[in-house]
């Protein structure tokens, strides 16, 4: 299995679209699309819980190519709270109830956009980090605060331009 | 007064340098592929729970992932 590709990204914002699925990138790939210079193995996704949107999400899923038995796609439109796709194209990880977020419509509300790719705002990818309390996150949470600080004031800066 | 001089110089060395690169450069810097012990061995998990998860995660991958708890 390859890397995770921007052509990869430009294909699940595509057929997201197309299937009208509500979703954030969250975690450090959507960091990364905000800007943030690091490296990760997996993008990860935070997906509204609903009937439809998960009829829509299973939809665009085997669109993309995602190899879904009929009781897979049934947890994902269930919604559970963590799904982990490592039968398609590439690694997809489907969060429902992400730690530290208490609801998509508020994360939804803070999202930013990067080239059409709807992001988790960089304060919901850090509490998220902060809560889940991994070792992994932990160690990433310095580093992801300093670039919360740079990305604010470079926001500030062109806001003033 | 420095508006950065709570940021690392290295850090925000790397910040400005990325945020110079498209996209499209960027995400070839910072997605890799490297085999994950467990983790990797299924094609698909689903948890009922974020909690669920987090209890596979410690009692099942070795803990040099970094996916246990602090």
């Amino acid at each position: 299995m390859a890397a995770f590709e921007y052509r990869q990204a430009e294909a699940v914002r595509n057929a997201f679209a197309r299937r009208g699925v509500r979703y954030l990138f969250l975690g450090k790939s959507g960091a990364i699309l905000l800007g943030f210079p690091d490296t990760t193995q997996d993008a990860d996704l935070f997906v509204q819980r609903s009937r439809e949107n998960g009829r829509a999400l299973v939809a665009a899923l085997r669109e993309l190519g995602f190899d879904l038995t009929d009781n897979q796609a049934a947890e994902i439109e269930q919604g559970k709270d963590f799904v982990q796709l490592k039968n398609g194209p590439f690694d997809l990880d489907l969060i429902f109830a992400p730690d530290g977020i208490e609801r998509f419509e508020e994360a939804w509300e803070r999202r930013l956009e990067v080239e059409g790719f709807p992001v988790c705002h960089i304060d919901d990818i850090i509490a998220s980090k902060a809560a889940t309390n991994r070792v992994k996150d932990r160690e990433a949470l310095p580093r992801l605060r300093a670039f919360r600080e740079y990305w604010r004031l470079k926001q500030e800066s062109q806001a003033s331009e | 007064m420095n508006q950065w001089e709570g940021i690392p110089r290295d850090w925000l060395e790397e910040f400005e340098a990325a945020a110079r690169r498209p996209l499209e450069l960027r995400m070839r810097y910072a997605f890799l592929r490297t085999y994950k012990p467990v983790l990797d061995d299924a094609s698909f998990r689903a948890f009922e729970t974020t909690a669920d998860y987090r209890r596979w995660c410690e009692e099942n991958l070795p803990s040099w992932l970094g996916y246990g708890s602090v």
